[in-house]
C-alpha cells in the first residue's frame, strides 16, 4: 500500500473503483469505434498509402527521386530518422527511468508512451533502410557470416553502431512493453466470453502467457519489470548518443561537435514528451480516459518539457559560443550561416519552437491548460524536426569548399515518405488504441487507494 | 575351363519349342495395320508424294531449329581467326591525326578489340574537343547511307548522277564551287586541283567558322604570305594579348604548352602576361594583369601602344605595358584577336618595332591551320544569288548554320542546280542539298595534314567505317572519274618511309625557310596608325565568344561536350549572354538561385545591326567589361541530333564587335551550373603569392600553420589520432597539381570521362547539382571584400561574409582541379558501414562498387565533396538518353572500367586500371615499373604539365621533388586528411 502526501493532487479522478478502472480500460476493446476514430484512421491510412507508394517509387527508380544532390546527401531521410528515434525516447524514459524513481504519475501514461516508442522506432528504422541506394542489400550492414570471402562490416562506422543501438533499443522496448502488458491482457482475457468472442478470447489467452494473478506471478512481474527498467535506462541515453555520433564523428563543421550526445538525448526527451502529450490529449478524448490522464499528468510533463527545452536552448547557445571560441573559420561560418544564411528561417523556427515557446510553461495557466499544451506540443514537434533539418542540411549545404555549395529542396516523394510515416504511425497507434489496454490498469490500481480522488477526499 | 552358363527366357526356349524360332524371325507379332492407318481415302487423292512429305518434314525441322536460335547480331562473337595484332584485353595504339576544320591535333588513338576508345596526345596537345571526338565517332545521328533529296540512296546511284550532272555543267561551261573548311591536307589540295583540272571552272573557297581573315590578310600585305605565324610564347618575357584567347581557342593549337614553359617560378623566371579584353577568356583569367576594355577601344589602344613604343606618351592604362615591352625587345609578344586586317597590321608593326619577329614569332616557318577567306565567301554568296554557280559541293562546313549571312547563303543555294554536301550529318546545310555523300569520321579515314611549314602528320583509320559512308577524298576521286583509291594516292604522296612515318603519326621535312620580305614600311604604318583613335563609345557593344566545350559547334551532338562545364561560368548545356553585374543592374537583368540552389536568369532580346535574337538568357559574368556583352557560338543547332538540338541560341548571325540594343523580356531561363558559389569566402583553398614575394621567400603564400596544443605549437600532421599507413616500401602513388600552370582548359575532365566511363546525366540533373564529374575544375573569383579589409573597416562578420559572396567586377581568377584526394587518413573510409571504401597499400583510396549499399555517408563526410552517387541507373535508361543508352555510343566505353549501377557511390580511382596494367606488364617482363609509364588520364591530358603523377618512393621521379617543393600544400591541411594528391601554390607575376 502506497503512502502519499495528502496535499498532492489526485492522479485518478472521478471517484473510481477498481471495477470502474477495469471497465474504462477495456471499453475501447469491447465496444465499437466512434466517429473520431474512423476519421483519424481514414486520414492516417491515406497518408500511409501515399508513403508506401512513395517508398515503392524510390526503390523502383532510385534515390534520385528525392531532392538530394552531390553536396547534400542526406536531408529529410535522416532528419525523419532522428526525429522518430527521438520521439521514442520519452516512452522509455517514462516506463524505465520514472519507474526507478518511483514516479507514480507515469502509470497512466507509460503504456501509450511505450507504444509510441515502438511505433516511432519502427518508423525511424524505415529510413536507414530506404535511404540506401541498394536497400535490397541492407542485410550487409549486419555482421552475418557470409560466403563473400573475408567481407565483414566496418566496426569504425557510426552507422554500424546505429544498427546495434537501434536493434537493441527496439527489442528491449518491445519486451519491456510486452511484459507490462501481461496482467492487462489477462484481465481482458478474463472478461472475454468464449461464446461471443472465441477468437479474441483465444488470442488474449495466448498473449497473457498463462497469467493467473498468483502472488508468485506478481512477485516475478515486479522483479522482471525492475530488471528491464534497469536495462532500458542506459538505452535512453545510449541510443540517441550513438545516433548523434553519426554527426559528431564526422568532419563536417556543424556536425563535428563533442556536445552532441547529451544535446541529442535532451532533445530526444524534449520531443518525446511533446509527442506523448500530443497523442494523449487526443487519446483521452477519443477513448474517454479523462479521469486517468489528468491535467496533473500534463503539468508534470510540461515541467519536463520546460526543463529539457531550456537545456536544449543552452546547448544551442553553447554551440554558438564554442564555434566563436574555437577560432576556426569553418566552424564560425557554419554557425553564422545557420542563423543568417539561406536557411535562416529553419533556424528561426527551431529557436522559436524549441527555446522560446516552451518558456511559456513558466506560467501556471498555460502549463495547466490542455489547449495550450496541445498547441505548444505541436510547436515542439515542429521545432525538433527543424532542429535535425538544420543540423543536417545547413551543415552539409555549405561545408569546406565553396565550389560545392548548393541548396536542398524536397521533392514530392520526400514529402510523401515523411507524411507516409506519420500516417503509418497513427495507423499503428489507432489500431493499438482499439486492441490493447491503453493504460497499465494493473499498475494503476495499485495507486487507486493512495492517489484516487475519492480516497484523497476521505482523508 | 568352366562350363558357360546358359539362361533361358522361358520354358519354351528350354524345350526348344518351334514357336521361339518363329517369333525370333518375326519382329511384329500382329499384322501392322498400315491399311487401316492409311485407310483415309483423302490421302490417296492427295498429291503429296513421299518426296513432298520428306520435303515438308525437312522444312519444318529446319524452320523449328532456326526459330529456336536467337539472331546473334547483338552478341559478342569471338574471332574465328584472330587478327595477329589484336589480343583481347590488350590495347593497341595508333598514331593519327584529328582535324575537323576547326581543331587540329596529332593524336594517339587507343583501341580495344578494334574499337577506338580514347584519344591521347601524340605530338601536339589534345584539347577537350579533340578528346571528345572519339565519342562523336559513335554518334548514332550520323548518316548511314548517301542521301538523295533527303531519302536514302546508294553510292552507285549518287555517284553516277553527280558525275553526269558535273559533266553536263562542265560541258556547258558552268561554274562549280567547292566550299570547304581550311584544307591543311596536301593530298586533298592536290585532289581538288585534279578535280578542277577535270571539270574546269572550279572555284575552291575555304571558310573558317571562326574567321582569322584579318590576320591572314595583314600577313599577306606585310610579308606576302597568307598564313599565320608560329609563336614561341615560351621565349617571351612579356606577353600582351589584345583579346586573343591563346590559352583557349585562339589559333586552335597548343599554345598553352609554350606559355606554360615560360611560367616556372622555381627558376625565378616567369613571363609577364597582360590581357586586354572585354570578355573574360581563359587567357584573361590566367593573365597576371587584366585590363577591361570595350571592343571599340581595341584598335585605338593598339595605335596608342604603337605610338608609345615610338616615343610618345602612352595611355595611362598601358604605360606599364609599354615600359615592360620596351625593356624586353625581342623577348616579348603582342597578339590580338581582331579580324580587321588594318588592326592586325598595327599588331605586326608593334611586333616588328619590338624586334619580336624571328624571336618569339615567325612567318618563315608559318602555320597553315587557318586559310579561310572572307572575301571569297562573300563573292561566292553573291555569285550564288546571281545564279552564276551551277554546282556547289561542301566539305567540313555547315554554312547555313555558321555564316553571319547564312540567310543570303540559303537564298543563293536555292539557285544552285547541283548541291552536294559531304557532311556526316543531315545538318542545317545538308538538309537543303540534293545529295549528301557522308564523309567518314577522322578515326575511320586515311589522311594527312600539313599544319605548319615542313611538318606533316598522317591520319590512319582505327576502325572500319561504322556506316556506309565514304571519305570525301574518295568521293572526289570518284567524281573526278579516277579509279585510284585515296589510300594509294596518299601513300604515293608520302612514299618516303611510309610505314615508319605512319607508325609515328608525323614527320618533318627539312626544307628551306620561306624568305620573308617586309613589304610594309614604317612610313606606311605611320599613315595607317592615326586612322585609329582612342575613342570612348557609349552604349553596349557585342562580342562573339567561343566556348571551351563547344568550339564552332560541329560536335554539338556530343553529350560529353554538352555536359562539360564552361571553365569560367561553370554552366553546361547552354550558351548565354555574359554581362557584368553593373550592366545587368542598369538593364534590370537578374540571376538568382531557386530553392534547390539551381541558377535562374532573366532573358533579353538583343539586336546587333539589323539582326535580333530573341529570348537570350543572361549570365552575370564577373570579368565581363562594363557595357559589353558576349555570346558564344556553337549553340542553337537545329539539326545536330538529340543532344545538340535546341540547346542555346545561335550567335553566328550576329556580327562581332557591333553596338547592341538589349531589352529585358518576360520569362526565366533555367541554367545548369555545377558551381553556384564563386569566391573562396576568405578561405585558404587556393594559396597564392606574387612572384616577387616568392623569390624573396619560397614559402611565401604557403607559410607553415601551427596549431596550439597542450604540448606546444604543432603542425596539423603532428596532431593525429590515427595510425599512419606504412608507405615506405612498394609504390606510393602521388599526384601534384600546379595551380600556377593550370589554365582551366578542361581537357583532363574529358579525358577522365573517356577513361572512366563517367556517365552523362543531362541538364535537368546537373541543375539539381547531380553532375557526375570525377574530376572538376573549381574556379574562384577574388572578391572586393577580404578579411583584412573587414578588420580595418570594422565590418561585422555577417556583412563581411555576405559581401565576400560577390566577386569583383574585374576579378583575379584561380582554377583548381579537384578529384578524390586519396587521403591517407580518409574521412570516408571510417564511416562506411560495409567497408566498401578502404585504403590501398599504394596510397589510393579504393571504392568497391559491388560492396556499396549506398548510404552516402562517405559523400557527406568527404571534405572535398568529390564522391558521386548514382542517383538513377544512368546506363540503358531511356530517361538518360545519352551515349550509355545507345548501342553505338556504348562502344566508346572502356572495357577496363565497370559501368556503375544505380545506388552506388563512385569517384576517382587514380586510374587504378592503368596503374594495374603497367604493374602487370612489368611483372610479366620481370622489370621494374617504369614510372614514366605511370600516368592517369588527367595527367596524360594535361598539356601544361600542371598535373604530374608518379611514385614518390622513386627518388628519381619528378613527383618526389614536387612533394618536397616549398610550394606544395595539402588542400584543407588543417583536417590532416594526409591526401596523396597535393597542390603547388599559384604564383602570379603581379606588378
Amino acid at each position: 500500500m502506497q503512502k502519499e502526501a495528502e496535499i498532492r493532487d489526485p492522479l485518478i479522478l472521478g471517484n473510481k473503483t477498481y471495477h470502474d478502472i477495469t471497465k474504462d480500460i477495456s471499453r475501447p476493446l469491447e465496444g465499437k469505434a466512434n466517429k473520431y476514430w474512423w476519421i483519424l484512421f481514414s486520414l492516417s491510412f491515406v497518408l500511409f498509402i501515399w508513403g508506401v507508394c512513395s517508398m515503392a517509387y524510390t526503390i523502383g527508380t532510385g534515390i534520385g527521386s528525392w531532392g538530394l544532390n552531390k553536396t547534400v546527401n542526406w536531408a529529410w531521410d535522416i532528419t525523419n530518422f532522428v526525429w522518430w528515434i527521438g520521439i521514442g525516447h520519452a516512452g522509455t524514459l517514462i516506463s524505465a527511468v520514472l519507474l526507478l524513481f518511483r514516479q507514480k504519475w507515469r502509470m497512466s501514461i507509460n503504456r501509450s508512451a511505450e507504444a509510441m516508442t515502438i511505433f516511432g522506432v519502427a518508423q525511424a528504422a524505415l529510413f536507414p533502410l530506404i535511404h540506401m541506394g541498394r536497400p535490397w542489400l541492407a542485410y550487409w550492414v549486419f555482421p552475418i557470416p557470409n560466403q563473400f570471402g573475408s567481407l565483414w562490416v566496418n566496426f569504425n562506422s557510426p552507422l554500424l553502431w546505429d544498427v546495434f543501438a537501434i536493434s537493441t533499443y527496439f527489442s528491449v522496448s518491445v519486451v519491456f512493453w510486452y511484459i507490462g502488458l501481461i496482467p492487462d491482457f489477462a484481465m481482458i482475457r478474463d472478461r472475454m466470453s468464449v461464446k461471443t468472442a472465441p477468437m479474441k478470447k483465444q488470442l488474449y489467452s495466448f498473449l497473457s502467457f498463462g497469467w493467473s494473478g498468483k502472488a508468485k506471478h506478481w512477485q516475478r512481474f515486479e522483479e522482471v519489470s525492475l530488471v528491464l527498467a534497469g536495462l532500458a535506462t542506459p538505452l535512453v541515453f545510449s541510443v540517441h548518443s550513438i545516433v548523434s555520433m553519426d554527426f559528431a564523428t564526422a568532419v563536417i563543421p556543424g556536425w563535428h561537435t563533442t556536445i552532441f550526445p547529451p544535446y541529442f538525448v535532451l532533445g530526444a526527451l524534449f520531443s518525446g514528451f511533446a509527442m506523448v502529450e500530443t497523442l494523449l490529449i487526443i487519446v483521452r478524448k477519443v477513448v474517454s480516459l479523462e479521469s486517468y490522464i489528468t491535467i496533473k499528468h500534463i503539468e508534470y510533463m510540461n515541467v519536463i518539457i520546460l526543463l529539457t527545452g531550456s537545456l536544449v536552448g543552452t546547448a544551442y547557445i553553447t554551440e554558438l559560443f564554442m564555434s566563436w571560441y574555437s577560432g576556426v573559420e569553418f566552424e564560425q561560418y557554419a554557425f553564422l550561416n545557420r542563423a543568417t544564411g539561406p536557411y535562416w528561417w529553419a533556424y528561426a523556427i527551431m529557436m522559436t519552437c524549441n527555446v522560446l515557446t516552451p518558456q511559456l510553461y513558466w506560467f501556471g495557466f498555460i502549463r495547466r491548460s490542455f489547449l495550450w499544451t496541445f498547441i505548444l506540443s505541436i510547436f515542439v514537434n515542429i521545432g525538433m524536426w527543424f532542429e535535425r533539418f538544420v543540423i543536417i542540411v545547413t551543415s552539409l549545404h555549405r561545408d569546406f569548399l565553396p565550389s560545392s555549395w548548393t541548396m536542398f529542396s524536397p521533392s514530392f516523394i520526400d514529402i510523401g515518405i515523411y507524411l507516409g510515416t506519420i500516417g503509418f504511425f497513427f495507423v499503428l497507434f489507432l489500431l493499438y488504441a482499439r486492441t490493447f489496454p491503453v493504460i497499465a490498469q494493473a499498475e494503476l490500481k495499485s495507486i487507486l487507494k493512495s492517489s484516487g480522488s475519492e480516497y484523497k477526499k476521505k482523508k | 575351363m568352366t562350363k558357360a552358363k546358359k539362361y533361358w527366357k522361358g520354358l519354351a526356349e528350354l524345350n526348344n519349342d518351334p514357336i521361339v524360332e518363329k517369333l525370333a524371325q518375326k519382329e511384329f507379332v500382329d499384322e501392322i495395320p498400315v491399311n487401316e492407318f492409311l485407310g483415309d481415302s483423302e490421302l490417296d487423292s492427295s498429291s503429296t508424294s513421299r518426296r513432298d512429305f520428306l520435303k515438308f518434314l525437312g522444312f519444318t525441322t529446319a524452320a523449328a531449329t532456326l526459330a529456336a536460335c536467337e539472331a546473334p547480331v547483338n552478341k559478342v562473337i569471338p574471332y574465328v581467326v584472330k587478327p595477329e595484332e589484336i589480343n583481347p584485353g590488350i590495347a593497341n595504339y595508333y598514331a593519327s591525326t584529328i582535324y575537323d576544320g576547326h581543331d587540329f591535333a596529332s593524336v594517339l588513338v587507343k583501341t580495344r578489340e578494334g574499337r577506338p576508345i580514347k584519344i591521347d596526345a601524340n605530338k601536339s596537345a589534345v584539347n577537350a574537343r579533340i578528346q571528345s571526338s572519339v565519342l562523336s565517332l559513335y554518334d548514332s545521328a550520323r548518316l548511314r547511307n548517301p542521301m538523295k533529296d533527303s531519302v536514302e540512296s546508294d553510292w552507285a546511284t549518287v555517284d553516277s548522277e553527280i558525275s553526269t550532272q558535273l559533266e553536263a555543267i562542265s560541258n556547258k561551261g558552268g561554274n562549280i564551287a567547292l566550299l570547304t573548311s581550311t584544307i591543311i591536307s596536301p593530298t586533298t589540295e592536290k585532289l581538288i586541283e585534279d578535280f578542277s583540272a577535270k571539270y574546269g571552272n572550279v572555284k575552291h573557297v575555304q571558310v573558317d567558322a571562326v574567321s582569322y581573315n584579318g590576320m591572314l590578310e595583314a600577313n599577306l600585305s606585310s610579308f606576302g604570305l597568307r598564313a599565320l605565324p608560329t609563336y614561341s610564347f615560351d621565349k617571351a618575357n612579356v606577353i600582351v594579348s589584345f583579346g586573343a584567347d591563346f590559352l583557349g581557342n585562339w589559333g586552335n593549337t597548343d599554345l598553352e604548352s609554350q606559355w606554360a614553359l615560360g611560367r616556372k617560378p622555381e627558376d625565378g623566371k616567369m613571363s609577364k602576361h597582360y590581357q586586354i579584353e572585354s570578355t573574360l577568356t581563359l587567357s584573361g583569367s590566367n593573365a597576371d594583369n587584366r585590363l577591361q576594355i570595350k571592343p571599340s577601344e581595341q584598335a585605338g589602344l593598339l595605335s596608342n601602344l604603337y605610338n608609345a613604343l615610338n616615343g610618345s606618351t602612352a595611355d595611362s592604362r598601358i604605360q606599364k605595358i609599354t615600359t615592360d615591352l620596351l625593356n624586353n625587345k625581342g623577348k616579348s609578344l603582342v597578339v590580338c584577336n581582331s579580324n580587321n586586317p588594318d588592326v592586325q597590321l598595327i599588331v605586326n608593326a608593334i611586333n616588328d618595332i619590338l624586334g619580336n619577329y624571328e624571336n618569339t614569332l615567325t612567318l618563315s616557318h608559318p602555320s597553315y591551320l587557318k586559310k579561310g577567306n572572307d572575301t571569297d565567301v562573300a563573292t561566292l554568296i553573291s555569285d550564288m544569288n546571281a545564279g552564276n554557280i551551277d554546282a556547289l559541293i561542301t566539305y567540313n562546313v555547315n554554312p547555313s548554320y555558321s555564316l553571319v549571312d547564312s540567310s543570303d547563303f540559303n537564298a543563293g543555294l536555292a539557285k544552285v542546280s547541283l548541291k552536294v554536301s559531304t557532311s556526316l550529318y543531315m545538318d542545317e546545310t545538308a538538309i537543303n542539298m540534293d545529295y549528301v555523300c557522308p564523309d567518314n569520321h577522322n578515326l575511320e579515314s586515311w589522311g594527312d595534314a600539313n599544319p605548319s611549314h615542313g611538318e606533316f602528320t598522317l591520319m590512319q583509320p582505327t576502325i572500319n567505317p561504322l556506316f556506309n559512308g565514304r571519305q570525301f577524298q574518295d568521293s572526289l576521286l570518284s567524281w573526278s572519274g579516277s579509279n585510284t583509291k585515296y589510300y594509294d594516292y596518299l601513300k604515293n604522296y608520302h612514299s618516303y618511309d611510309w610505314e615508319e612515318n605512319l607508325h609515328n603519326g608525323y614527320y618533318s621535312v627539312i626544307c628551306n625557310e620561306i624568305p620573308i620580305f617586309k613589304w610594309y614600311l614604317k612610313s606606311e604604318w605611320d599613315t595607317l596608325v592615326p586612322s585609329f583613335q582612342l575613342i570612348k563609345s557609349v552604349g553596349i557593344e557585342f562580342e562573339i565568344a567561343e566556348k571551351i566545350a563547344m568550339g564552332d559547334g560541329s560536335q554539338s551532338n556530343n553529350p560529353w561536350l554538352q555536359e562539360l562545364p564552361d571553365p569560367l561560368s561553370r554552366a553546361c548545356w547552354d550558351n548565354y549572354l555574359t554581362m557584368s553585374a553593373t550592366t545587368a543592374r542598369d538593364l534590370g537583368v537578374k540571376n538568382w538561385n531557386v530553392s534547390n540552389g539551381a541558377l535562374n536568369g532573366s532573358m533579353v532580346n538583343i539586336t546587333v545591326g539589323e539582326k535580333t535574337l530573341e529570348n537570350v538568357p543572361v549570365m552575370i559574368q564577373p570579368g565581363q567589361a562594363k557595357d559589353t556583352v558576349s555570346l558564344a557560338v556553337g549553340y542553337g543547332r537545329t539539326l545536330s541530333g538529340k543532344c545538340g538540338n535546341e540547346v542555346g541560341v545561335n550567335a553566328y548571325p550576329l556580327s562581332n564587335g557591333g553596338g547592341a540594343t538589349i531589352t529585358l523580356v518576360e520569362g526565366t531561363h533555367e541554367f545548369a551550373a555545377v558551381q553556384l558559389h564563386h569566391t573562396m569566402m576568405g578561405r585558404e583553398i587556393v594559396k597564392e603569392a606574387s612572384l616577387s614575394d616568392y623569390i624573396k621567400d619560397n614559402k611565401s603564400g604557403n607559410e607553415t600553420v601551427l596549431y596550439a596544443t597542450h604540448d606546444g605549437n604543432k603542425k596539423a600532421s603532428e596532431v593525429s589520432l590515427w595510425d599512419e599507413f606504412d608507405h615506405s616500401t612498394g609504390h606510393f602513388w602521388n599526384m601534384s597539381i600546379d595551380l600556377t600552370l593550370c589554365t582551366g582548359c578542361s581537357s583532363c575532365v574529358i579525358s577522365c570521362h573517356a577513361e572512366n566511363n563517367v556517365p552523362v546525366v543531362g541538364k535537368e540533373e546537373v541543375r539539381k547539382s547531380r553532375d557526375m564529374h570525377w574530376l572538376r575544375i573549381d574556379r574562384y573569383f577574388s572578391s572586393d571584400m577580404t578579411r583584412e579589409l573587414s578588420e580595418e573597416e570594422k565590418i561585422s562578420a555577417i556583412q563581411m561574409y555576405a559581401e565576400m559572396e560577390d566577386p569583383s567586377e574585374n576579378p583575379e581568377v584561380v582554377y583548381q582541379p579537384v578529384m578524390c584526394q586519396h587521403c591517407n587518413h580518409a574521412p570516408c573510409e571510417t564511416v562506411c558501414p560495409v567497408a566498401a571504401t578502404s585504403h590501398g597499400a599504394e596510397g589510393q583510396n579504393h571504392m568497391a562498387y559491388n560492396r556499396c549499399v549506398g548510404t552516402r555517408y562517405c559523400a557527406n563526410n568527404c571534405p572535398y565533396k568529390v564522391r558521386r552517387f548514382n542517383w538513377f541507373q544512368y546506363s540503358d535508361n531511356d530517361k538518360f538518353d545519352y551515349n550509355m543508352n545507345d548501342d553505338y555510343g556504348k562502344m566508346v566505353l572502356n572495357p577496363d572500367v565497370v559501368v556503375r549501377s544505380r545506388g552506388v557511390i563512385e569517384k576517382c580511382s587514380m586510374c587504378i586500371q592503368k596503374i594495374q596494367e603497367i604493374k602487370l606488364d612489368a611483372k610479366k617482363s620481370g622489370t621494374k615499373v617504369a614510372d614514366k609509364d605511370a600516368q592517369t588520364a588527367c595527367s596524360l591530358a594535361c598539356s601544361t604539365n600542371a598535373i604530374v603523377f608518379g611514385d614518390s618512393n622513386d627518388e628519381s621521379h619528378v613527383i618526389s621533388k614536387l612533394k618536397d617543393n616549398s610550394r606544395k600544400y595539402d588542400l584543407l591541411e588543417h583536417l590532416n586528411t594526409a591526401p596523396s594528391v597535393f597542390y603547388q601554390t599559384k604564383i602570379r607575376n603581379k606588378a
